[in-house]
């Protein structure tokens, strides 16, 4: 059996709206939706491309700032290593500054002797506090202080001044006491090294 | 409520989801930000102690330059003896090639306060009677051979003998503490 089409719309229903349109407000909802999305994605991706920015300029400084440090280390190294030659050259250098050689003060002594005077005792000792100080004590067999004089300037000589000096003159023997101190004109530093050895 | 208001809540849910996620980026790229910066301003730190640093160090080798000449010329001197017992034999041997006529040795080694790099000596107390030219000339070549030697007391008085002296001296030679090799 055949049904025309006129027949058919006969049998539809009228259909009732079951729900009301939405409110003109609401209808802003899909066109925000949209909006945000594309706001979303290109902010974020900004936001991405700043982060990953970031991040490679936090690491950049980090291996720059660690880079930085090691070189400082190494430096301080260098100065402590420094510093340590320093404090060995500085204790050679008193050492060798207080060790100059007494022996050309014997003879310079010795030498001053006139015919008539004669050395009955001659100590040299270097002051346990400063080495570089020498307490000289000598007894000359001499009927003249001028003998004292004498020997005093070719200590003079020998660039060594006479500190505290005590004498005491009797029975044809001069007591003499004084501490030698050279005049510090020229440093160890400063002069001729020895020969190698 | 129908099935439209339920759709219109779901997409504004969905933009507040959107917008979370954006405020999420955003701040995670502004604390890296914030650590990029820190991490900045810890290098420009490191920089600045790296150049005073080597300003202190360059100010330091300029203000020794002198000193460390001197530790390189004098230093071998002091680390050709190297133990008690080769100063002892050093000293022995200079005794005994001078033919002197000696009277008394001892050796004994004694602590140097107030010198890390020299922490003692051997002390040489040697007693010679002897003709005057020949102890003097002695003593003389001593303190040049052995350069780092420290004559501590010397004293001198007549002999036994007319023409004899008699010479007591008191010798230090240094012992060095071990150090590395010097940075030129």
């Amino acid at each position: 059996m055949q049904i025309t089409d006129r027949h058919i719309d006969d049998f539809k229903s009228d259909r009732k709206g079951i729900t009301p349109p939405l409110p003109m407000v609401l209808r802003l909802v899909p066109i925000l939706f949209y909006g945000s999305i594309a706001i979303a994605v290109i902010l974020s991706s900004l936001f991405f491309l700043q982060f990953r920015l970031a991040i490679q300029k936090r690491d950049g400084h980090k291996a720059q700032a660690s880079a930085l440090n090691a070189e400082r280390d190494e430096s301080k190294t260098q100065r402590t290593a420094l510093e340590a030659q320093i404090k060995r050259a500085t204790d050679i250098q008193n050492w060798v500054e207080s060790s100059r050689p007494l022996q050309p003060l014997v003879v310079e002594i010795a030498r001053s002797m006139a015919q008539k005077s004669s050395i009955a005792d001659l100590q040299l000792e270097r002051m346990p506090d400063d080495p570089s100080q020498i307490r000289l004590g000598i007894k000359i067999g001499t009927d003249s202080t001028k003998q004292l004089d004498l020997t005093m300037e070719k200590i003079a000589l020998l660039d060594y001044r006479a500190f505290s000096p005590t004498r005491e003159f009797g029975r044809g023997e001069l007591d003499y006491k004084a501490i030698l101190v050279r005049r510090s004109s020229k440093q160890a530093a400063e002069e001729q090294p020895p020969t190698a050895p | 409520m129908n099935h439209k208001h339920i759709a219109c809540g779901v997409i504004a849910l969905l933009i507040l989801a959107l917008v979370q996620t954006t405020l999420w980026v955003q701040n995670h790229r502004t604390k890296v930000q914030n650590e990029a910066g820190a991490a900045q301003a810890e290098e420009d730190a490191a920089g600045a102690q790296l150049a005073r640093e080597r300003n202190q160090l360059a100010n330091l080798r300029r203000q020794s330059t002198d000193l460390i000449e001197f530790l390189q010329i004098w230093q071998p001197y002091f680390t050709t003896i190297d133990s008690p017992q080769s100063a002892e034999i050093a000293m022995q041997m200079r005794v005994k090639d001078a033919d002197l006529l000696n009277l008394k040795q001892r050796y004994e080694s004694i602590p140097i306060k107030n010198s890390a790099s020299i922490p003692s000596t051997l002390r040489a107390l040697l007693t010679f009677e002897d003709d005057y030219s020949k102890l003097l000339n002695w003593l003389g070549k001593l303190e040049t051979s052995m350069p780092t030697i420290r004559t501590t007391s010397v004293r001198l008085s007549k002999g036994t003998r007319a023409n004899d002296l008699r010479m007591e001296v008191v010798l230090d030679q240094p012992m060095l503490k071990d150090q590395p090799a010097l940075k030129k």
